[in-house]
């Protein structure tokens, strides 16, 4: 039931506020400075985790009340510090059906230099073809091609195999700057994944790389906004501690007192009721 | 399992009280933008709360008049007053069907009409009502009835709004509250019109639409003419006047038309009257205090030559 429960609040009030921002600011992009389009990316970056993740646990949530056990879907992935832990992390299933179908009978990582290459490409290509029949898949998956090959070529794309920070409060300024680059990494391949062509997504990521850089976000309903961030921090904060875990609210306040416990659930739910946004919107990941 | 179900039931009466309770701290004590979804707004745009203050004191009068701003704006009490027609206007902001009738069943019998005049505007039954029903449940008392609306527009928006109502009714903290019969350019004239300092619309363009109605809308809006027709009491249907190039921006105003002639008798004045866009109008939507004249007297004919 926890983990339903955080799956609604992943979906209903980060995922679904979120996208309210990203498709303003996506829509209208070529009208937006260069920080608010910043925040375009940065928004969708958890529109599109809040909303995939989250159906993933409402699903494995409801089947585990069955008896059923579903495999886990999404493990944290914007706390990877490389991009090969995002890919362990996110979307599992379908990951790992690439590789024992399609990577591991491809060669894998075996052979020479070429045949690496070429089967890495392969696989992201492919993945980014599943979303569907546009080119900024396409350019999406061959973009994760490109961050993934240095770590296979230099064998370091098995290094962080561990939690990050594991056993510990907060991770090192290594490890803090290993995932935040990451993270702007996983952001400018979502640009791609989002825009309407290769053309929007260019202009994009080169508006972003303007004068405005330093200015203050320009858009509509900038101070709700700032809640949404306020929202996400909180969001980033339950993942971060319940990051060892199979989801961040598995253990979150176990120790507690039951009543503080039910507090904290229904504080989620009461934050759902407040933050849901009033339009319907539909999963994402429904029209791939 | 029996202990899993009965945990879950007790934990549902445990969250629901919090909810409740919560909410009512989070929105006396939140500033807006952390409550998007209690929209409590005692005193609002429109002057409702005098308007619904005026109305409990009002028996057996000869026009009530129904609908949108288009009606509260629209309907001058005073200029009926003129043509020996005791009128009150129960208009309010963006009213849709499901609110009329929650205004019906609560003041119909009090009021007591000889003929209702029902502004209908197409917005009004394409839209799903939420802005009109926190409207009304801030403006008004919340009872059974508030709940029932509620449950009928289901908006996560009127649900909150309604709870956090609910409850400053129950502690009687709108007791002290008293609304100016002046806000910015508007005055509320006793009888439930609000007139706007005479201003002019700039023209402009529109976007083409569609009249596309909701079909919740049009069943509380069946629902209300049949009560009407039920109680005897006359309906006129009025489609009150927009700027030209606004109603012309609608492709399907016949079809409006033609359904809402098969409700009642109904009078649709931007055919009826010819008005000037920037002349008579003081925005998009709501005729200024000239237009309003000319209006209203077309109007009485219309009902003096029905008599």
């Amino acid at each position: 039931m926890r983990q339903i429960l955080w799956g609604f609040f992943k979906k209903i009030v980060i995922a679904d506020n979120c996208a309210e921002f990203a498709n303003q600011i996506f829509n209208n992009s070529t009208n937006m400075n260069s920080s608010a389009l910043i925040l375009g990316a940065f928004f969708f970056a958890f529109q599109i985790y809040g909303d995939f993740s989250g159906y993933s646990d409402i699903a494995i949530g409801t089947s585990r009340l069955f008896g059923i056990h579903l495999m886990k879907n999404f493990a944290f992935p914007y706390f990877s510090r490389d991009i090969a832990e995002f890919w362990r992390r996110w979307h599992i299933s379908l990951s790992t059906w690439f590789r024992d179908y399609l990577y591991i009978p491809l060669g894998g990582s075996r052979g020479n230099i070429l045949m690496k290459i070429r089967n890495t490409f392969i696989i992201f290509i492919i993945s980014g073809f599943w979303h569907g029949a546009n080119w900024t898949f396409i350019i999406w998956g061959a973009l994760n091609a490109v961050y993934f090959l240095p770590l296979l070529l230099t064998n370091k794309n098995r290094d962080n195999l561990e939690i990050v920070a594991q056993e510990k409060y907060l991770p090192t300024v290594k490890e803090f700057l290993s995932m935040s680059v990451t993270f702007i990494l996983i952001i400018i391949s979502w640009i791609f994944f989002r825009a309407e062509n290769i053309k929007a997504a260019l202009n994009y990521l080169f508006r972003i790389f303007s004068f405005s850089f330093f200015t203050i976000p320009k858009f509509i309903k900038t101070d709700k906004a700032l809640v949404i961030i306020i929202l996400i921090a909180f969001f980033i904060i339950i993942e971060w501690q319940g990051r060892e875990k199979e989801y961040a609210m598995e253990s979150f306040g176990q120790k507690w007192r039951r009543p503080f416990r039910w507090l904290f659930y229904s504080f989620i739910i009461f934050l759902i009721g407040i933050f849901m946004p009033s339009a319907e919107s539909p999963f994402i990941y429904f029209q791939f | 399992m029996k202990k899993f179900i009965s945990k879950i039931f007790v934990f549902i009466i445990f969250s629901g009280l919090f909810y409740i309770i919560f909410l009512f701290f989070w929105g006396s004590c939140m500033p807006s933008i952390f409550k998007p979804n209690i929209n409590y707004t005692i005193g609002s745009y429109g002057h409702l709360y005098s308007r619904l203050d005026e109305v409990k004191n009002k028996k057996n009068i000869d026009i009530l008049f129904l609908g949108s701003s288009h009606a509260y704006r629209g309907f001058d009490t005073r200029i009926f007053s003129e043509y020996n027609f005791e009128s009150f206007n129960l208009g309010s902001s963006n009213q849709t069907p499901i609110q009329t009738k929650i205004l019906l069943n609560r003041y119909l019998d009090q009021l007591n009409p000889k003929v209702v005049v029902y502004e209908v505007y197409p917005h009004s039954f394409m839209v799903d009502g939420v802005e009109s029903s926190v409207d009304i449940i801030a403006n008004d008392k919340n009872d059974l009835l508030s709940l029932k609306m509620a449950f009928k527009i289901n908006n996560i928006k009127t649900y909150n709004t309604f709870i956090y109502g609910f409850i400053r009714d129950c502690l009687g903290l709108n007791k002290k509250f008293t609304e100016s019969t002046k806000k910015g350019r508007d005055t509320y004239v006793s009888g439930g019109f609000v007139e706007k300092k005479i201003g002019y619309f700039k023209p402009r363009e529109f976007e083409k639409k569609t009249i596309d109605l909701k079909q919740v809308q049009l069943e509380s809006f069946s629902e209300i003419i049949s009560e009407l027709k039920k109680k005897n009491i006359k309906i006129i249907l009025i489609y009150a006047p927009i700027p030209r190039a606004n109603y012309n921006s609608y492709s399907n105003n016949i079809y409006f038309d033609k359904l809402m002639s098969d409700y009642a008798e109904y009078y649709n004045f931007n055919e009826i009257m010819k008005l000037n866009d920037s002349l008579h109008f003081y925005d998009a939507d709501h005729l200024n205090k000239n237009g309003v004249s000319l209006f209203n007297k077309k109007l009485i004919e219309v009902l003096k030559n029905k008599e």
